[in-house]
């Protein structure tokens, strides 16, 4: 079951360089705006991680401590 | 997930989630009532002078949350959790959780095999740790997930690196993690050791990518995961329905139960799924702060050997009530298509001549799902840092469209949580 679509690397150094593209150096001083705590990456509960786990075919993007969904 | 229901041990947890309730409660009342508005450190304070050791910079922070879930195929699920972490420490990090799914479940597949109602607890625990004293640094840390009839335990690392007054940092991660599936659900409700029956899935995981400061109010982040699973994940309780050539074609989507049985054919072997899967996910994520609002955006686009591919969307926002409160609304689209196995009815010949994979697994097929919810945040702490203890309550409402599925069209869900959370 070998896929011939583009490699997941491919995709990722594409997207990398566009993100790359529009960026400014900031420095530490002027970083109060991005300090706010509803900025953080971690904005999800336990419950709502392991329901979409087992609601979703898919997987990924989350954190790198997770353990099998249980959903025997 | 044949299991009976242990009061007890609900019981019991529920006891200890009160107790840390009760505990956190008591350390925020002590916290607010001492706290003087005026405490604000002058950040002339901190310098530190010739000879004076600095001051303990650790911060602790604990959070518990109760959330319920329920959908309109008979599954309803009450998780409780805690969690607990401690920041600063010279650079290292520290952080803790646990939780416990209390699972009841009457779902059409539960019905279609004649079986009755069943309940069951999961117990989840991870810890983590990180040291990065500057620039460079590493985590490590581990989960297990512990069920009747399911255990799954693992671990992984992560180096990370900061670029350019970081308005860069780098990751680069690789996991492991090992399910052992059983089976339980014989007299009584008893389980089968895992010596006598359990099937092995090894899964490995690499991570990688960048988190960049776009300006001074965006930050943005991309990621790519690779996900190697080898074992038998097969479901040991689900069983395939098996139609003639000619009825095949015939088969209703959403075909229920009675429709089903009254034109399937008498053989209903277990599911059979391949031994080896590889998934990538390529995520990128954005948050940009707005005044007195933030907007988060996430993309993951995902691809498999099994022939899926998927795209999840998810945005939230998040506007600040004064000091005191905030409010957010959340929405998310998944749509996937089915692996390449995938077959709403599936096709058997004469003497057994069954199909190499099958599955009845929703969740493998076509399908796509709209999320939308709103949340609502109380900030309890002193008038300095009023965001130091915070009273979180979210709730979702999940609707799934199922394309291509016997017994169901579609499941609506409602997720609600309510969360507490303190910094010390």
């Amino acid at each position: 079951m070998r896929s011939s679509r583009p490699s997941a690397l491919l995709w990722f150094a594409c997207a990398a360089s566009i993100l790359l593209a529009g960026c400014t150096h900031v420095a530490p001083y002027q970083r109060g705006k991005l300090a706010h705590p509803t900025m953080t990456a971690d904005d999800q509960g336990p419950a709502a991680s392991h329901v979409l786990a087992v609601q979703e075919g898919a997987t990924g993007g989350g954190s790198l401590a997770e353990s099998g969904c249980g959903c025997n | 997930m044949q299991l009976t229901g242990r009061p007890d041990s609900i019981v019991r947890v529920f006891r200890v989630l009160l107790l840390i309730a009760a505990f956190l409660a008591s350390v925020w009342a002590t916290r607010a009532a001492g706290a003087d508005p005026d405490d604000a450190e002058d950040p002339a304070e901190l310098e530190l002078k010739p000879g004076q050791v600095p001051e303990d910079t650790a911060t602790y922070r604990a959070s518990s949350e109760v959330a319920a879930y329920t959908d309109t195929d008979n599954v309803s699920v009450l998780t409780p959790s805690i969690g607990f972490g401690i920041g600063n420490l010279n650079g290292a990090s520290l952080r803790a959780s646990y939780l416990v799914d209390v699972v009841s479940a009457a779902s059409v597949d539960v019905v279609s095999t004649a079986s009755p109602r069943w309940d069951e607890v999961r117990h989840a625990g991870s810890l983590s740790t990180e040291y990065k004293p500057g620039d460079f640094g590493f985590a490590l840390g581990g989960s297990v997930s512990s069920e009747p009839d399911y255990l799954s335990y693992g671990g992984f690392g992560r180096l990370i690196k900061d670029f350019s007054e970081k308005n860069w940092t780098v990751f680069l991660g690789a996991g492991v993690s090992r399910d052992v599936i059983g089976r339980c659900g014989g007299i009584d409700g008893e389980c089968t050791p895992f010596s006598v029956f359990s099937r092995r899935v090894l899964r490995s995981t690499l991570n990688g990518g960048f988190n960049l400061v776009v300006d001074t109010a965006s930050t943005a982040g991309l990621s790519l995961d690779i996900v190697f699973d080898s074992g038998d994940q097969s479901k040991p309780y689900r069983y395939v329905p098996m139609f003639s050539p000619s009825v095949a074609p015939t088969v209703p989507r959403g075909a229920d139960v009675d429709w089903v049985n009254s034109h399937r054919l008498p053989e209903r072997p277990l599911e059979q799924l391949p031994l080896s899967r590889r998934r990538y996910a390529l995520t990128a994520r954005y948050a940009r702060r707005m005044g007195p609002a933030t907007l988060r955006l996430m993309e993951r686009g995902y691809s498999d050997t099994w022939g899926m591919l998927a795209s999840s969307t998810d945005a939230r926002f998040i506007l600040d009530l004064g000091k005191r409160f905030a409010a957010g609304a959340h929405a998310r689209f998944h749509v996937q298509g089915g692996v390449n196995f995938w077959r709403r009815a599936y096709v058997s010949g004469a003497g057994w001549d069954l199909p190499l994979y099958r599955t009845g697994d929703r969740e493998l097929g076509p399908l796509w799902t709209a999320t939308g919810g709103l949340g609502f945040n109380a900030y309890l702490g002193s008038a300095a840092d009023p965001q130091r203890w915070a009273l979180e309550l979210t709730a979702d409402g999940m609707y799934t469209s199922f394309l291509d599925t016997l017994y169901v069209v579609d499941r609506k869900a409602m997720l609600g949580a309510l969360g507490f959370v303190g910094s010390f």
